[in-house]
């Protein structure tokens, strides 16, 4: 019989792997910087481009909501572009982070010692599952599907437009916004932690066992679904998630940080942010890969040969 | 039972004394709701005078509430049922209808002739005896009013009601050149409301379990039995008459009145300011009370003082705040904006307030024709919100003071019509049926005549201009004031010819397209190449005609505009001096080149600094020669910054 995990020991999983590998959580965090830098560089070029030109662009920069509207105004495109920019930063990163979450699985699982081995483990794993994580995408689409009917249907029965309209205090806005997009959350954080399981079976079972994609999406769904520990330890994170990135917005909230080193300032501020986050997600996949490993094994490809003698 | 408010025992006229109005057209109305259906029946004896210098022979009347009867009124064709984001409902149609009319105990209904059908919004009736000059008539008229689901300034919602627009109301007889004529426009989507002068008596039955506010004073309020009250208000000097029932209005209990009451010092004395609201509503309330005392007391110091003892501010319920809000008549306003969006510091309550109540002076007491001449009003009431708005909540953010944001209303208004000025499809003084959309009439009428009046004040002196007005508002109090009285009085107080600026900015369109054209600077040197001929030729390198030190820099400016004003460019030099020069390009051509040598390179021109110029487009008036990126990557790096917080939700 397989053995029973408790939240407590996937936390301490978590802690342990985030002890452990620091480095790789590091590492991980700067291909993450790296591509939010990239991002900036590109955004500045597209802002520049339009605004460099305008000395009320630094008005609108550090608070003149007049200045911002007429800059808006002036320079759409460039502001279209930096949205686009920032767009395609979010979709690179989607796809890197395939490379990223094997390697990650990987060094969790085979516990190397040493920096050399560990990056060579991190490259190995993340190379040997990218491939079955874009197929594991693919096989996501539907549920994502549902998904976004469920936020459809939701937000129309609980958040019509004229409610939102004539809500006079926060509980009043956000509460039927919250009431109408829970069964999609419900149903968003049920899915992820398919993905993130089957991502784990794909890991560590892709050697061995050379598990089919489809098959493990669906078998996964249904170890999701006897296992209601998984979801309370991915819901456990996205908490500590969201309590970082709230508890940041009302401490940075009426403090603007002004001028060349306000922004600076504020990058390295976000960027500590940022790491917190980005441990609390490399906890929760270190849990996430000790329970994975307690799933019973899946169905051996085994291939047949038939030889025919002749007489 | 809602406890019966005493009567306000203060006279109509604030201090009593003698009418200040002409008195043309006044009104005694017996009314009854039905809250149930939402009908109003009356009785109304008007008694009008003919001030004019002809004989009448023919009495218009506007029916205001047949402009909701169906989709055939002027008002539902131009407005397709929508406006300011309300919308009519299929089963909230609204009308009007006269059941008698008499004059000398004769019924004369049968004799009502509608000229604009299939528009039903004004009335009339030939008269078997015309009404001499200087002689009054006064007729007893009976109507039923059905009134519509509210969605422009008037009706129900719920269980609210705003009662406006509601009687068979008389027109107003104008002298033009060609003799005096009637002013007695329908309703159209852009045009509110022009009546004369008068006294007002209405006694108002409504059910007991509601709280009424009314324009005037009340008289009385007695209770009649059978679930049922009647209010009775007295109103001076107004020209129209609006009243609010809704069993929800918060009241105090010892009082039966509303809670939220203040006090405006008012030249000496005292206007009483209430305000009503729904309980939900109660942090608002304080700020629309808060907002209509300044006002109050800011129009009174700035025209000419409020003449009434009480002002009623009513705050619709928050679904019915789109089309019952935002609303004027004389001593009541409706207000808006009460959102959860406009948190303290999003000043937009207040400014809808002071709006409403600066509607007061620039309509109810400079009671120009809205349907002919709307930017007398709305226009100039926006110029003076403005300064309203800086004398209470500051100069720079009057507007938004929120989360590090900051905006002055006037030119955040600006900002969002975006230059519109310049693109305007017709002048400004354009009658407000007259626009070809509501866009051009609102780009036009609200926004365009505070920038070109608040250009104008800034550029003869705010002092003077103010002076200037507060003798148009004395001059013209009580009166019908055009758009040429303005400008007379104006020219006449700040004795100059203003010809050059009204024409262009009201009666043209094209605006005031001012900008840096270009801007450029070079190194200067003695000239290099080649001089002289045969043995003489020499070559001039650049070691020979080295640079002196000095820049030479090139500074085009233009306006493609039709409005030319006077205005001040300030360049500025990378050793940090500054140096101004006047433009002035009335008849001297629509660009101006300036060429500065200066030991300091140019780096940066500005026009208009001081941002006199309210209209046009401000992006335009300035450059930088050499660009300067800081204020882009600080951008760049805050957007970088959120698009990592949804990197981190979709990877690790």
């Amino acid at each position: 019989m397989a053995m029973r995990l408790t939240l407590g020991e996937m936390l301490g999983a978590g802690t342990r792997g985030v002890g452990r590998y620091t480095g790789t959580l590091l590492a991980v965090f700067l291909v993450q910087t790296f591509i939010t830098i990239v991002c900036m560089i590109a955004i500045w070029f597209a802002l520049s481009r339009a605004y460099s030109h305008l000395p009320m662009w630094d008005e609108a920069v550090d608070g003149d909501l007049v200045a911002l509207i007429f800059c808006i105004r002036y320079g759409k495109a460039s502001l279209l572009a930096s949205a686009g920019i920032a767009f395609g930063a979010l979709l690179l990163w989607q796809v890197v982070s395939w490379f990223l979450v094997g390697g990650i699985y990987g060094v969790l699982a085979q516990r190397p010692e040493g920096r050399a081995e560990t990056a060579k483990c991190f490259g190995a794993s993340g190379a040997s599952t990218f491939l079955a994580y874009a197929r594991l995408m693919l096989c996501s689409i539907p549920g994502w599907v549902l998904v976004v009917i469920a936020l459809g249907l939701g937000l129309s029965q609980f958040a019509s437009e004229s409610r939102l309209q004539h809500a006079l205090t926060v509980p009043q806005l956000l509460g039927p916004i919250v009431l109408g997009s829970l069964p999609a959350l419900v149903l968003l954080h049920f899915f992820w932690t398919v993905t993130d399981y089957a991502r784990v079976e794909l890991s560590l079972r892709q050697e061995t066992h050379e598990p089919s994609v489809v098959m493990t999406y669906a078998r996964t769904i249904m170890f999701v679904l006897r296992r209601p520990l998984t979801l309370a330890h991915g819901a456990l994170g996205w908490l500590a998630f969201a309590l970082i990135s709230i508890g940041y917005a009302w401490l940075a909230h009426g403090h603007p940080m002004y001028g060349a080193e306000g922004a600076v300032t504020l990058f390295v501020i976000r960027q500590g942010v940022a790491l917190a986050r980005s441990a609390i997600r490399f906890g929760v996949l270190a849990g996430q890969l000790e329970l994975g490993k307690t799933r019973a094994l899946p169905p051996r490809r085994v291939e047949v040969k038939t030889e025919t003698k002749k007489s | 039972m809602k406890k019966l408010p005493k009567a306000d025992g203060s006279p109509a006229l604030r201090g009593g004394g003698a009418p200040r109005s002409p008195q043309i057209a006044s009104y005694n109305i017996d009314a009854r709701l039905d809250a149930v259906r939402h009908q109003v029946t009356g009785k109304e004896t008007l008694v009008w005078m003919n001030t004019g210098q002809s004989a009448v022979d023919v009495l218009p009347f506007h029916l205001y509430l047949n402009a909701f009867k169906n989709e055939q009124s002027i008002f539902m064709k131009a407005s397709k049922g929508e406006m300011r984001g309300a919308k009519a409902s299929d089963t909230g149609w609204g009308w009007i209808e006269i059941t008698s009319l008499k004059i000398g105990g004769a019924e004369q209904v049968a004799k009502l002739r509608y000229p604009n059908l299939p528009d039903e919004t004004v009335v009339e009736l030939p008269l078997a005896e015309p009404v001499q000059p200087g002689s009054s008539i006064e007729i007893a008229i009976e109507f039923t009013d059905q009134l519509p689901e509210v969605f422009a300034r008037t009706g129900y919602k719920g269980d609210f009601h705003l009662v406006g627009q509601w009687f068979p109301k008389i027109g107003v007889r104008v002298s033009a050149p060609s003799g005096d004529r009637w002013e007695c426009q329908p309703l159209h989507i852009n045009t509110e409301f022009f009546a004369d002068f008068g006294k007002y008596d209405v006694a108002l039955t409504v059910p007991s379990t509601h709280v009424v506010a009314a324009t005037g004073v009340l008289v009385k309020a007695a209770d009649l039995g059978g679930q049922m009250r009647q209010y009775t208000y007295h109103a001076e000097d107004v020209h129209d008459f609006v009243w609010m029932a809704d069993p929800y209005m918060e009241i105090d209990k010892n009082t039966g009145r509303t809670p939220y009451i203040g006090q405006a010092k008012v030249d000496d004395g005292i206007v009483e300011v209430r305000v009503y609201a729904r309980p939900e509503q109660a942090q608002f309330a304080r700020r629309h009370l808060q907002a209509a005392i300044g006002a109050i007391e800011k129009f009174s110091n700035y025209f000419v003082p409020y003449p009434w003892p009480i002002m009623t501010v009513i705050d619709p319920p928050v679904d019915a705040a789109d089309g019952a809000g935002g609303m004027e008549y004389p001593t009541l306003v409706t207000t808006a904006g009460d959102s959860v969006f406009t948190r303290p510091g999003v000043r937009i309550p207040e400014y809808v307030t002071v709006h409403e109540v600066g509607h007061n002076w620039f309509q109810g007491i400079l009671a120009s024709n809205e349907p002919v001449e709307a930017w007398l009003d709305e226009g100039m009431n926006e110029w003076a919100d403005l300064h309203v708005m800086q004398d209470l909540y500051g100069p720079r953010a009057n507007g938004i003071e929120w989360g590090g944001w900051q905006a002055d209303i006037g030119w955040m208004r600006e900002a969002i019509a975006g230059g519109d000025f310049d693109n305007l499809p017709s002048p400004i003084a354009t009658a407000a049926y007259a626009f070809v959309d509501n866009k051009a009439y609102g780009q036009g009428t609200y926004a365009g005549t505070m920038a070109v009046m608040t250009t104008l004040e800034k550029l003869v002196g705010s002092t003077k201009f103010l002076a200037a007005m507060k003798a148009y508002a004395k001059e013209w109090a009580f009166k019908h004031p055009t758009g040429r009285d303005l400008f007379a009085v104006l020219e006449r107080e700040l004795g100059m010819d203003l010809g050059w600026y009204f024409g262009p900015t009201f009666e043209q369109v094209g605006g005031h397209k001012l900008e840096v054209r270009t801007a450029d600077c070079d190194k200067v040197h003695e000239a290099r190449g080649v001089f002289g001929e045969g043995p003489g030729r020499k070559t001039k390198t650049e070691d020979q005609a080295p640079d002196t030190g000095t820049y030479q820099c090139e500074v085009i400016v233009q306006n493609t505009g039709v409005v030319h004003v006077p205005v001040e460019v300030e360049f500025k030099f990378a050793d940090g001096s500054t140096q101004r020069e006047t433009w002035d390009d009335r008849g001297n051509g629509n660009w101006k080149r300036w060429v500065i040598e200066r030991s300091s390179k140019l780096v940066e021109v500005r026009l208009d600094p001081d941002r006199k110029i309210m209209f046009g487009n401000p992006v335009t008036d300035q450059l930088r020669i050499d660009g300067d990126g800081s204020a882009s990557l600080r951008a760049a790096a805050r957007i970088a910054s959120w698009t990592q917080g949804f990197m981190q939700l979709v990877g690790p």
